[in-house]
C-alpha cells in the first residue's frame, strides 16, 4: 500500500483523534473519579469505531452512540452541567428517533415493504395516498437532521461542547453527526426512482440546510463562550452536509455516491473538533479588548497556533484542508443553480472565518512583559499538536493525491 | 542573532513588516492574494494596537479593518468556486451572474471602506494611530491600499454596471467630504491625511468613470497621492520640504499641479455626460479639487531654516529630486490618455482647470499681505477683516462635514437598532430549560409534517 493510499484512508485521522482524547483522559484521571474516566473511555472507543467506518450504511448505530454518550454524561455526578446536558440530549434524541420511527412505520404500513429502495418503487406506482407519504417522509428524516445538529436543532451541539469534557465531546459529536448523515443516506437510498418524493425531500433538506447555515451565521458571533462557538461551527458543518445531500438528491450519480465524501468529512471533523474543542477550553471567555492573552497563548504560542489550525480548518479558512469541503459545496451549488443556499453558505463562511480570527486575537490578547511561569500540562499540549499536525498532514495528503 | 530577535520582538517592526507584506500581496496577480494582503494589513494594525500604550482603546478602534479583508476573502472564494464549476444550464448561468455581482460588490466594499467612502469607518483619518509619536501618518496607508485594490481588481468590478455607478457616486462624495475636512482642519498634517483620502477617492472615481484607462488613473494617483504621502512622512523628519522658500515653493507647485492633473480628466469629460450627471460630477468633482488646491497652496507654510549655515551637499537630496519624479508621470499619463482617444473639446479642457485655478489662486491671494511683498501664513492673517471670511469658511466646512457624517452614523445606528429589535425575540426563543427541547422538537416535527402538505 503506497503512502498516498494510506493517507487517503479515513481511519488514521480518527485514530489520532482517539489518541488525543485518551491523552486528555489520562491527564484528567488524577483529578477525577476513575469510574467516570472508564465510562468516558468506553464511549470514546465505539465513537472512534463508528467514525472509522466512514459513510458505510449503519443507521442503527445512531441510537447506540446516542445512548452511550448520554450514559457517559450522566455518570459525571460531581458537576450538574454534564447531567443537564445528558437530560437534554436524551429528550431531544429520544424524541427525534421516536418520531422518525413513526415516519418509517407509516411508510412501511403504506407500502407493505420495509427496505427504503423498495418503498420508493411502490410509491412510484401511485398506489399510496400522497398525504400519507408526504407526512411520513419528513418525519422519517427528522432524526438525521437532529443528529447533524442543523438549526433549529443546533443547540445540543453547543451544549455538549460546554457540558461534556474536552476528551469526550469531539468524538461524540463527530460520531453523532456522522450517524445522522448515514441515517439520511440510508433512508433516502434509491429515492431517485420516485421523482416526486425526491423533489419533496430535496426541498425539505434545502430548507433545513439554509436554516442551519443562516442560524449558524447569525449566532456564532453572539456566542460568548469559546466552547459554544466551536459548537455553532459544528452545527454549521452539519448544514454543509445537509446542503450537499440536498444538492445530490434526485440527480445522477445520486445520494449513494456521497459515501466517500462523508468518510473524508467525518475523518476531518473528528480531528478538527479534537483540536478546536480543546483549544476552546484554554481560550479566554468574553475577553475585553486590551487584556493580556490566555495562559496557553502566552506560555506556548506555537502550541496555541497548532490548536488554532484545527479551528481554522473547521471554519474553512483558505489553505486548510477544511476549506475544501466549503469550496466543494460552493462549486456544487453553483453547478446546480442553488442561489439561496450559495448565499447562505457565503454568510456562514464569513461568520465562521470571523469567529476563528476573533479566537486568535482574543487568545493572544495584549502582550505582557513576562510570560506565565507554570507550563500547561504536557498531555494537553501533545493533544493539541496531534490534532493540528494531523490536520496539516491531511492537507498535505490532499495536495499529494490531487 | 540578538539584533534579529530584538527586531522580531519589536511590535513596530513586526507590524510594519505585516503591512509591507500586505501591500505586496494586494498587487500580486493571484486569486487569494488581495484578500491575504488586506488581512495582513489588518493584522499589522492589530499588532501595533495590542502593543500600544492604550490597547483597550486602540484594538477596537482598528478592528474594522477585518471587514475589508473578509469581503475580499468572499470575493476570492466565489471566484474560485465559479472557476471550478461546470454546467451549462440557465440556472447555472444565473447563479454565475449572481456570484459575479456579489464578488464585485465585495471588492468594491473592501476598497471603499479602506478609502473612507462608507459611513461605517469614515472618520478614521481623524483618529490617532497606535503609536502616538510616529504613527499619526499610519492611516494614510489605508486609502492607498483602497485605491490599489480598486485598480488591481478593476476587471472584476468595472463590468458590473450598477456597482460601478454606485462606487462612482460614493467616491465623489468621499472626495468632497475629504476636501471639506482637509479645508476645515487647521493642522497641516491633519489636512494632509485627508488629502491622501481625497487623492484615493478622486483616482477611484476616475477609474469608475472609465474615462481613462486604469493605468493612467494609477499614474495620476501616484503623482498626487505620492506627493501628499511624502509630505506627511516628511513632517516626521524635520519637515524638510517646507524648509526654505525654494523648497516650499517647489513642493507647493508639485502638490497643486498633481492634484489639478488628477481631477482634470474627470472634469474635462463632463461635457459628454447627461445634464443631471454632469452637474453632479462638476459639483462633487470640482469642489474637492478647488479645496485641495487651496489647502496645498495656503497651508504649506514655509518653515524657518534651523541652521545658520546650510550643510554642504551636492544638491541632489531626495526632497529636491522627489517632486521631479512625482510630476514626471503626469505628462506620461495625459499623453497616454490622449493616445487612447481621450480628446475632450478645448472648452471642456479649460473648464476643467477652473476649480484648481480658483482654489490655488485664492490661496495665493490670501497668502500675501496687503503690501504684496512678504509671504505670510494663514494664521498671521486671521486678525484682518478679509481672512475672517476664510475662518468662517473653515468653520462652515467643519460644520458641514460633521453634519453629513452625523447623519450617516444616525442612519447606520438606526439600521443596527432595527436589526437588534428584530433579533431580540430570536435570542429569547429558548431559555435553555430541558423541557423546552421536547416542545421545540414537537413543534418543528409538526411543521415538517404540515408544510409539505401546503405545497
Amino acid at each position: 500500500m503506497s503512502l498516498a493510499t494510506l493517507l487517503a484512508q479515513p481511519a488514521w485521522p480518527v485514530l489520532l483523534a482517539l489518541v488525543a482524547g485518551l491523552l486528555l483522559v489520562a491527564a484528567d484521571v488524577r483529578s477525577r473519579a476513575w469510574v467516570t474516566m472508564v465510562a468516558g473511555l468506553l464511549v470514546l472507543g465505539p465513537c472512534a469505531a463508528v467514525l472509522a467506518r466512514g459513510g458505510a450504511p449503519a443507521a442503527a448505530l445512531a441510537p447506540l452512540v446516542g445512548g452511550l454518550v448520554v450514559a457517559a454524561l450522566a455518570r459525571d455526578d460531581r458537576d450538574p452541567l454534564p447531567g443537564e446536558c445528558a437530560l437534554k440530549l436524551l429528550w431531544l434524541l429520544g424524541g427525534a428517533l421516536a418520531l422518525s420511527a413513526v415516519g418509517s412505520a407509516l411508510l412501511t404500513l403504506g407500502t407493505g415493504v420495509t427496505a427504503p429502495p423498495e418503498q420508493w418503487n411502490v410509491l412510484q406506482l401511485g398506489l399510496v395516498q400522497r398525504t400519507l407519504w408526504s407526512v411520513a417522509l419528513p418525519l422519517a428524516l427528522l432524526a438525521g437532521v437532529v443528529l447533524l445538529g442543523g438549526a433549529p436543532f443546533h443547540f445540543w451541539v453547543a451544549d455538549l461542547f460546554q457540558g461534556a469534557s474536552a476528551a469526550l465531546a469531539p468524538l461524540a459529536v463527530a460520531a453523532l453527526q456522522l450517524t445522522g448523515a448515514v441515517w439520511l443516506t440510508e433512508r433516502l437510498a434509491g429515492i431517485e426512482t420516485f421523482g416526486e418524493g425526491a423533489r419533496l425531500t430535496a426541498a425539505v433538506l434545502r430548507t433545513v440546510a439554509a436554516a442551519a447555515l443562516l442560524a449558524g451565521a447569525g449566532t456564532i458571533l453572539a456566542q460568548r463562550r469559546p466552547e459554544r462557538r466551536v459548537g455553532t461551527l459544528t452545527s454549521i458543518q452539519g448544514g454543509i452536509v445537509l446542503a450537499m445531500l440536498a444538492s445530490q438528491l434526485g440527480r445522477p450519480p445520486g445520494i449513494a455516491s456521497l459515501t466517500g465524501w462523508l468518510a473524508a468529512w467525518a475523518a476531518h471533523q473528528s480531528l478538527a473538533l479534537s483540536g478546536a474543542a480543546l483549544l476552546a477550553r484554554l481560550a479566554p471567555v468574553d475577553r475585553v479588548p486590551g487584556e493580556p492573552g490566555a495562559h496557553l497563548f502566552r506560555r506556548h504560542p506555537l502550541t496555541a497556533l497548532a490548536g488554532l489550525y484545527s479551528l481554522f480548518s473547521l471554519a474553512g479558512v483558505p489553505g486548510t484542508p477544511g476549506a475544501t469541503f466549503w469550496l466543494g459545496l460552493a462549486r456544487v451549488l453553483v453547478e446546480r443553480g442553488s442561489r439561496g443556499l450559495l448565499v447562505a453558505l457565503a454568510l456562514a463562511w464569513l461568520a465562521a472565518f470571523a469567529a476563528a480570527m476573533r479566537e486568535l486575537r482574543e487568545g493572544f490578547g495584549a502582550p505582557t512583559a513576562v510570560p506565565p511561569e507554570r507550563p500547561v500540562h504536557w498531555p494537553v499540549r501533545l493533544a493539541l499538536w496531534l490534532s493540528g499536525g494531523g490536520i496539516a498532514v491531511l492537507g498535505a495528503a490532499r495536495l499529494i493525491l490531487r | 542573532m540578538s539584533l534579529a530577535s530584538s527586531r522580531l520582538g519589536n511590535p513596530r517592526t513586526v507590524g510594519g513588516a505585516l503591512c509591507a507584506a500586505g501591500f505586496v500581496a494586494i498587487v500580486v496577480p493571484a486569486r487569494f492574494a488581495p484578500a491575504l494582503g488586506a488581512e495582513l494589513i489588518a493584522a499589522g494594525f492589530w499588532w501595533w494596537a495590542r502593543a500600544s500604550a492604550e490597547p483597550a482603546r486602540q484594538v477596537p478602534r482598528w478592528s474594522w479593518l477585518r471587514r475589508p479583508a473578509a469581503a475580499l476573502w468572499l470575493a476570492a472564494a466565489l471566484q474560485a468556486a465559479m472557476a471550478l464549476a461546470g454546467g451549462e444550464s440557465a440556472r447555472t448561468a444565473a447563479t454565475l451572474a449572481l456570484g459575479t455581482a456579489i464578488a464585485a460588490v465585495a471588492v468594491v466594499w473592501a476598497a471603499l471602506e479602506l478609502l473612507a467612502a462608507l459611513p461605517l469607518a469614515r472618520p478614521f483619518s481623524d483618529l490617532p494611530a497606535p503609536f502616538a509619536d510616529r504613527g499619526f501618518w499610519l492611516p494614510a496607508l489605508l486609502p492607498s491600499a483602497g485605491f490599489l485594490l480598486l485598480w488591481r481588481q478593476a476587471p472584476l468590478w468595472l463590468d458590473v454596471g450598477y456597482v460601478r455607478v454606485g462606487a462612482l457616486f460614493l467616491l465623489l462624495l468621499t472626495a468632497t467630504l475629504a476636501g471639506l475636512r482637509a479645508f476645515g482642519r487647521r493642522q497641516w498634517t491633519a489636512g494632509l491625511r485627508w488629502l491622501v483620502v481625497l487623492d484615493g477617492a478622486l483616482a477611484g472615481a476616475l477609474l469608475a468613470s472609465q474615462i481613462v484607462s486604469p493605468g493612467v488613473a494609477a499614474l495620476l494617483w501616484i503623482g498626487a497621492g505620492g506627493t501628499h504621502t511624502y509630505l506627511l512622512a516628511a513632517e516626521l523628519e524635520g519637515a524638510t520640504p517646507r524648509r526654505g522658500p525654494v523648497l516650499a515653493a517647489l513642493w507647493r507647485a508639485t502638490a497643486w499641479t498633481s492634484t489639478t492633473a488628477l481631477g482634470w480628466p474627470l472634469l474635462a469629460a463632463v461635457g459628454s455626460l447627461p445634464l443631471a450627471r454632469a452637474i453632479t460630477v462638476s459639483v462633487l468633482g470640482g469642489l474637492p479639487v478647488a479645496l485641495a488646491s487651496w489647502v496645498n497652496v495656503a497651508r504649506m507654510v514655509e518653515a524657518p531654516e534651523r541652521r545658520s549655515m546650510a550643510r554642504p551637499t551636492s544638491g541632489l537630496t531626495l526632497t529636491r529630486v522627489a517632486p521631479a519624479l512625482l510630476i514626471s508621470g503626469l505628462p506620461v499619463a495625459i499623453v497616454s490618455a490622449w493616445w487612447a482617444g481621450f480628446v475632450p473639446p478645448w472648452g471642456a479642457m479649460l473648464w476643467a482647470t477652473v476649480p484648481a485655478l480658483v482654489g490655488g489662486g485664492a490661496a495665493l491671494l490670501t497668502f500675501r499681505d496687503r503690501a504684496g511683498t512678504e509671504p505670510r501664513g494663514p494664521e498671521a492673517l486671521e486678525s484682518d477683516a478679509v481672512p475672517r471670511a476664510g475662518q468662517a469658511a473653515r468653520f462652515a466646512a467643519r460644520w458641514l462635514f460633521r453634519l453629513i457624517v452625523g447623519l450617516e452614523r444616525a442612519l447606520v445606528w438606526g439600521a443596527a437598532g432595527v436589526l437588534r429589535f428584530l433579533g431580540a425575540p430570536l435570542r429569547d426563543l429558548h431559555t435553555g430549560d430541558a423541557q423546552e427541547y421536547v416542545l421545540f422538537l414537537a413543534g418543528v416535527a409538526v411543521l415538517a409534517a404540515v408544510l409539505p402538505l401546503l405545497r
